[in-house]
């Protein structure tokens, strides 16, 4: 049996120990319908509650200003629901629920683009705009946006801001008021809680229309029976995050292996190159390419070792395109096709970065060996 | 073994490729080759062959991109090895997808690819002649 190397947290990330405790405690206790007076429905709304300021806390927002959904994609939906007919701008790295939700429901989507490293540049952002999404971190590189200055800018012609800190939860810290957004999005399985839970903050006063009607639930603002467990799981997890200081575990363990995985990278492997920023980068993301080796066949030699990465964005599986992120970010196809992104979690080790360090070098040179393209050295 | 995305033989063909060209291809010697596709397109395959009598006497293939990519030059390599350039000509996408254990949809292309590239190695070489 071969050892398991998970690397591969941004895709998803497993279930806090304290999650499955608290989820597995809240299906003994058989909660009722949430909606329902009696003393079961009772019960379940207390629980909805609790997780509600847990949530509310660790992005230091009001209770009522979280909205539960069934995670990030459909809270971004929501965004572009809210903005329907309007004029909205989007970075140009966004994920696909943010830039094709705004494509299929704004009046006129305008994209900004974005620098080498991922990041808008103030100049960029357009006045005439109902709303400026930007994600606070990029899924595929880590790259963080200067989101409270992207505020500032949009502030000063009165436009609304949406971020969606899928990525960035956790993981560095996230304070609504003093980023200053209208609307910001989270997602409970990428900080350890479960998959199908996540949540759209919507600040007291900015516009709201809800994506899912027919239910009173969410104060009329997310129709549908209450997921309960879901909400539990993703309670358990935002406490876990704030009582441990999650971002300081990423920020002193996890991005001092990360930053050895980079520069030995770097170092040992002829023709890799960095995508994600060395600075102003999230601490558990790194995106590499390597010349001549393309990026899908060196997922699966590193999985049939045991070692779980992915290319780009989970999402781009199944996908034959480049990714949109490397592409606005290099123009270079080639160096898209070629990447592979890895990411640590909480529970990443240095045997872990030893292990992709025994097997990668082995891997890309037999890519390499085997590519059309030629390596510098033979021209 | 945990479930792979492919079926066993491309799987096997990818971890273990037959008969690819190691390194410098000039040290190589050939009678033809042929290219097709392009890195920006995330596939390129090409094939060199030994020609002998109208017989491929010897068969090396270099490819970039993804998994399906390589298992098709590879089993490609496999099956017109000994064939004339007449027979070799008739494995078509469907026989190399066959001889696979079948591709994903999305995936198809690259056993067109395959069959692309030893078509314009052997149209190099009549041309040749």
């Amino acid at each position: 049996m071969i050892q398991q190397t998970y690397l591969d947290y941004a895709a998803t990330s497993p279930m806090l120990p304290e999650v499955k405790q608290a989820m597995l405690a809240a299906m003994k206790a058989g909660y009722g319908n949430a909606s329902a007076l009696h003393g079961a429905g009772n019960a379940a709304k207390r629980v909805i509650e609790e997780a509600r300021q847990a949530v509310a806390r660790l992005i230091n927002a009001e209770p009522d200003e979280i909205i539960f959904t069934s995670g990030g994609s459909e809270a971004n939906n929501t965004v572009a629901e809210i903005f329907r007919g309007k004029k909205v701008a989007v970075s140009a790295i966004e994920h696909p629920s943010v830039l094709e939700s705004m494509r299929v429901r704004a009046k006129e989507c305008k994209v900004i683009p974005v620098d080498q490293a991922g990041r808008v540049n103030l100049a960029n952002i357009p006045a005439d705009v109902d709303l400026v999404s930007v994600m606070l971190a990029s899924n595929e590189l880590g790259t963080i946006e200067p989101i409270a200055e992207i505020v500032r800018c949009c502030k000063k012609h009165n436009t609304l801001i949406h971020t969606d800190a899928t990525q960035a939860v956790g993981k560095i810290k996230v304070d609504v008021k003093a980023l200053g957004v209208d609307y910001l999005t989270l997602s409970a399985h990428k900080i350890g809680g479960p998959i199908g839970i996540g949540v759209l903050y919507v600040k007291n006063g900015a516009p709201y229309c809800p994506l899912i009607v027919g239910g009173h639930q969410e104060q009329k603002r997310r129709a549908g029976t209450s997921n309960v467990l879901g909400i539990v799981g993703l309670g358990a997890a935002a406490t876990w995050c704030w009582d441990n200081w999650s971002c300081k575990i990423f920020a002193e363990k996890v991005r001092p292996l990360r930053d050895k995985l980079r520069e030995r990278i770097l170092r040992e492997i002829p023709y890799s190159s960095c995508n994600s920023p060395e600075e102003g980068c999230l601490p558990n993301i790194l995106n590499v390419s390597f010349r001549a080796a393309e990026g899908e066949s060196i997922q699966l030699y590193l999985d049939a070792e045991g070692i779980m990465v992915s290319t780009g964005s989970a999402c781009a599986a199944g996908d034959i395109k480049p990714s949109h992120v490397l592409m606005a970010t290099t123009g270079d196809a080639e160096i898209a096709h070629s990447s592979i992104r890895i990411s640590l979690g909480l529970d990443t080790t240095q045997k872990d970065i030893d292990k992709v360090m025994e097997v990668l070098p082995g891997v890309i040179k037999k890519l390499q060996d085997m590519s059309t393209i030629k390596l510098n050295n033979e021209l | 073994m945990q479930p792979w995305v492919y079926s066993e033989t491309v799987k096997e063909h990818f971890l273990n490729p037959r008969n690819f060209l190691m390194g410098d291809e000039t040290k190589y010697p050939h009678d033809t080759e042929g290219v097709v596709g392009n890195p920006i397109c995330g596939d390129q395959m090409k094939m060199f062959l030994c020609v002998q009598d109208g017989k491929i006497t010897d068969v090396k293939w270099k490819t970039y991109g993804c998994a399906s990519a390589i298992a098709s030059t590879s089993a490609l390599s496999e099956l017109v090895k000994g064939k004339t350039l007449d027979e070799a000509l008739k494995v078509g996408p469907r026989e190399i997808t066959d001889c696979l254990g079948g591709l994903p949809k999305h995936k198809i292309h690259c056993s067109v690819l395959g069959h692309e590239a030893l078509a314009a190695a052997i149209e190099n070489y009549r041309k040749s002649e």
